[in-house]
């Protein structure tokens, strides 16, 4: 048992994710609901059921004016993820059927082969040197390119990619001026796509079918399609490569993990759950209180944040085993990585087939690795490995 | 006799159960989840209880049938 207490800044970004499993142990504990002073002031909930309760009650807890917290460099709602019902229902479902696994089962071919190249590479860099950064050379490009691929996006443009993802998502809490004009960076680079789908001149994509798409009946405005666009480029690229990349870190810290999953690649899949149970790229998303409540005692009134923090509730000892420990053979794993409710991840079935399709051909290329200098578990920063000269 | 069900009220598509039970759960143009007609009564426990146990909405039940979890 941890002898720690919350923070009363508590913060779930950045450094503060370093020792981020000691304040959940601390929490679900001591205080499963609390109060930080972080980011305006906030409300966090810790407990599985009270996180699942609240995403089941869209009625209560609103994602106005944003559930990213603290905002990304924009001021606009994203869609679907900032609306409320009913306005939500007609907006998500557009993009429902770009991203069922049927869908996604079509990207296979191309998975595959992005990911044994990638991987191919790596391999061929330890030739060179004995030290490879993977985040770099396989986590990070790894969904870039798939989701490019998938979206529409010009391969000549995604060198860019990476640091708007840096400045927007990693910068946003240090420096919000860098953030806010690699924000605006995105919004013109959003337009010139939609601009040049308009001309017929766009690669086919989800860009191109947003264009075609209507939402009661009418097409989107130029303001929705920017939305869309730009809450796709963020949750498709760094969400994915940090999935990878904290795997690879576990796995680098763990050789008879590497050996059960080399020797047997059908259990990468609930290896993956675990991963994405117990160093999941979103620990936690916010929300505002609609009217006054009570959520395990604590009043909360209406138009107080509220931070779900899932990676808390990943580890709520009511649900789960030793949930401290990564148990890659675990298979209830009922985890909230993905959250739930209406607003849970609509790219879960993209990102899973993603994160599995990579790890086993990482394994399957790169022989018995570990950690070349000590690594933060979280973000999509360097990950330094070398081989150990086994297997 | 015991028949899975999923509450298309719970449901929201994280086709958890068509990767855990695919005999058993489908999958429709939406991406929501639906137990393949005719298979309700007869699936394999195992898959089922993995489906369920996995289901982050807590929507697959078991009706006539002990709770699986």
């Amino acid at each position: 048992m941890s002898d720690r207490t919350v923070p009363q800044d508590f913060d779930f970004h950045g450094k503060a994710l370093d020792t981020i499993f000691d304040d959940y142990e601390a929490m679900l504990a001591e205080k499963p609901v609390g109060h930080s002073s972080k980011y305006g002031g906030f409300w966090y909930i810790s407990k599985s059921d009270d996180i699942f309760e609240a995403e089941q009650d869209p009625d209560t807890w609103s994602v106005g004016p944003s559930m990213i917290l603290p905002g990304f460099g924009t001021e606009m709602p994203l869609i679907p993820i900032d609306i409320d019902p009913p306005t939500h229902a007609g907006f998500r479902k557009l993009l429902l059927p770009m991203f069922t696994p049927m869908a996604i089962n079509k990207l296979e071919p191309g998975m595959h082969a992005t990911a044994e190249e990638l991987a191919a590479e790596v391999k061929q860099a330890f030739e060179a040197d004995g030290v490879v950064d993977v985040s770099h050379r396989f986590a990070r490009p790894y969904p870039t390119i798939i989701f490019s691929r998938l979206a529409g996006y010009p391969e000549a443009d995604w060198p860019m990619f990476d640091q708007w993802i840096d400045d927007i998502i990693y910068e946003r809490t240090k420096s919000p001026e860098t953030a806010n004009k690699a924000g605006d960076d995105l919004v013109a680079y959003v337009q010139r796509l939609i601009d040049d789908g308009r001309a017929g001149t766009a690669q086919h994509g989800i860009m191109g079918d947003l264009l075609d798409a209507k939402v009661d009946g009418r097409p989107l405005t130029n303001d929705e399609l920017i939305s869309y666009g730009y809450l796709l480029f963020l949750a498709g690229l760094d969400t994915t490569a940090w999935a990878i990349r904290s795997s690879l870190w576990y796995l680098a810290g763990n050789l008879e993990a590497q050996r059960l999953l080399r020797a047997e690649p059908d259990r990468v899949p609930d290896a993956a759950e675990e991963f994405l149970r117990t160093l999941s790229p979103v620990q936690a998303m916010a929300r505002t209180a609609k009217k006054d409540t009570t959520v395990r005692g604590q009043e909360i009134q209406a138009g107080e944040r509220v931070v779900l923090v899932f990676g808390a509730g990943n580890r709520d000892p009511e649900v789960y085993d030793k949930p401290n420990d990564i148990d890659i053979t675990r298979e209830n794993n009922r985890h909230l990585a993905f959250g739930g409710g209406i607003h849970r991840c609509l790219g879960s079935n993209l990102g899973r087939k993603e994160l599995v399709i990579s790890l086993q051909h990482f394994l399957a290329t790169i022989p018995e690795f570990e950690l070349a200098e000590d690594e933060p578990w979280h973000g999509v920063g360097s990950l330094r490995i070398r081989l150990t000269g086994g297997e | 006799m015991a028949e899975v069900w999923i509450d298309p009220a719970r449901c929201q598509g994280h086709a958890r159960c068509f990767m855990l039970a695919p005999e058993t759960f489908e999958i429709d143009d939406d991406g929501y989840g639906h137990v393949i007609a005719g298979r309700e009564g007869s699936y394999d426990e195992e898959n089922v209880r993995k489906a369920i146990r996995n289901c982050p909405e807590r929507a697959i039940k078991v009706i006539g049938a002990e709770p699986a979890s």
